[in-house]
């Protein structure tokens, strides 16, 4: 059994219990022991960012610490594309500026010295487990499920700090739900930005992209999206339920973490992945 | 150190801040064609990067624009001269904190200091607490919510409880942060001031436009830009 430190970061706590929960029911099923950072801190988020550069370098690196230092381990899961993204560019700015490095040190009171790979959700099945092991637990694949593979930003973007192969045309996801049966579809909103962090200010603006992507997913043929990201799954599932109340033509698809679509594989049950959280019913496609 | 004038002021800030050269756009409008929120405000990220290179603060802080950028990463991925445009906005938001040039029917700004407030004062990010808090400061805006609020609740969507990280450490993270940036700004004011006087006449001839290399006025940078070639450091 491989382990791996997991930081779980406020969504997962919050508002996607279910993707907390899928997550660590497939380690467990796919041998992955899973070490939470104890006492962990918020990574910052967007808020950060935007108000305080230091502070938003030094919270994940503080995090990289604890897995470095005191859990010794050399990879970090981070399922929230999110925390991720913070995660990637906290080692990002460390690395490539000394003066910054050494004002994070002062502020998180100790040095990362760059040996922890931070692993996002799809990494995770598709590095750390790997396809071929991933295909081997398959007990219930399915039978040619259409999904749309939704990367949204952070997971590929910006690619000087995530590395990701293709940015613009990621398909590692693709390849992960083509394991577990499904059949990926070619589509055209793949990395587009769905505005979560406005979710709750700009409902207009939001209801606009979630409108395009969404109807860009059914257009191609989508049964279902997958995403690896709480905001992106939260706000992709939510506002479909708002759209639809004020246009009666809407036709809703469901949005699934890729961690339930791996959990239902591998021979999960229903409650275990949290079926029944979603406002667009899922159970159809998942049956 | 003749390039001074009142745009060079605000680029450098700018690129100073972020370690970004505002002067490498020349307004090919990738990031515009990209950017999820442009049509949406009335500036669009290429008139932003602009508006940087000739020192137009008003312009840039009377818009909304900055608080609608969704950090999405569009603009840096595509930019080809490598500026990370989405690192140039956080500057920029930074800067409107910093100065009280926040844009005072920008819902997002609020809700990012609510944000900031609630994993301040609790080592995590409390949901229940951001909605909860935006309600009360906005409650028309909130109304919103009502009919979305209750289905998620429903569907055990909303966790009302709270699960604190190591709030001490946060606190002791947050205030080492905030003395190390307010040591840095002290330091870049000063050094604004100092290269201000000698071309502070009207009629100073604008060296800034060819300065492509956006320097600190004196020797002290905290982070020192990039070179003339290349922008960002990948």
């Amino acid at each position: 059994m491989t382990s791996i430190a997991y930081y779980p970061g406020c969504s997962l706590h919050g508002t996607s219990s279910e993707f907390d929960a899928s997550f660590r029911a497939t380690a467990r099923a796919l041998d992955l022991e899973l070490v939470e950072i104890p006492g962990w801190e918020c990574c910052g988020n967007t808020a950060a960012h935007s108000i305080d550069r230091l502070l938003a370098t030094a919270l994940p690196v503080n995090e990289l610490v604890k897995v470095e230092k005191d859990l010794r381990l050399d990879a970090v899961a981070v399922p929230c594309a999110a925390c991720f993204s913070r995660f990637k560019t906290g080692a990002h700015e460390v690395a490539r500026d000394p003066a910054v490095a050494d004002d994070v040190r002062s502020v998180v009171g100790r040095g990362y010295e760059g040996g922890v790979t931070v692993q996002n959700l799809v990494d995770v099945y598709h590095d750390a487990v790997g396809l071929e092991a991933l295909a081997a637990r398959v007990k219930r694949p399915f039978k040619g499920l259409k999904v749309a593979c939704y990367y949204g930003c952070l997971l590929t973007r910006p690619p000087e700090v995530t590395l990701a192969e293709d940015p613009e045309y990621p398909t590692h996801m693709d390849a992960v739900v083509e394991a577990l049966g499904c059949t990926a579809v070619d589509w055209n909103y793949k990395t587009d930005c769905c505005g979560a962090s406005l979710a709750l200010t700009e409902q207009g603006i939001v209801d606009n992209l979630v409108g395009r992507i969404v109807g860009d997913a059914r257009d191609c043929g989508a049964e279902a999206i997958a995403v690896a990201c709480p905001l992106c799954q939260v706000n992709l599932d939510g506002r479909q339920s708002e759209i639809a109340r004020k246009d009666p033509s809407w036709v809703s698809v469901p949005v699934l973490f890729l961690s339930q679509l791996v959990g239902r594989a591998v021979g999960l049950d229903e409650k275990t992945i949290g079926l029944s959280k979603h406002l667009v019913d899922a159970r159809a496609v998942m049956a | 150190m003749t390039t001074c004038t009142p745009s060079g002021v605000l680029a450098t800030r700018v690129g100073d801040g972020c370690a970004e050269n505002p002067y490498l756009c020349y307004q090919c409008k990738r990031c515009t064609a990209g950017c999820p929120v442009a049509e949406h405000a009335g500036m669009h990220p290429a008139q932003i990067m602009r508006a940087v290179q000739l020192g137009q603060y008003d312009m840039i802080f009377e818009d909304k624009f900055i608080w609608l950028c969704t950090g999405c990463q569009t603009c840096t991925t595509r930019c080809p001269q490598g500026i990370d445009i989405a690192a140039i906005m956080d500057e920029l938001k930074i800067i409107a904190w910093r100065e009280g040039k926040v844009h005072p029917e920008a819902p997002s700004a609020a809700m990012l200091k609510l944000n900031y407030d609630s994993f301040v004062r609790w080592g995590r990010m409390w949901e229940v607490e951001l909605i909860a808090r935006d309600a009360l400061r906005r409650p028309k805006g909130a109304l919103e919510w009502l009919s979305l609020g209750p289905k998620m609740l429903l569907k055990g969507k909303i966790n009302p409880t709270l699960k604190r990280g190591d709030t001490e450490a946060m606190k002791r993270m947050v205030k080492t942060a905030e003395s190390l940036n307010r040591a840095r700004e002290s330091q870049r004011a000063a050094a604004e001031k100092a290269a201000e006087k000698p071309v502070a006449k009207p009629g100073a001839k604008s060296g800034a436009k060819s300065g492509k290399k956006v320097a600190a006025p004196s020797g002290k940078s905290p982070a020192s830009p990039p070179g003339d070639e290349g922008g960002g450091a990948s």
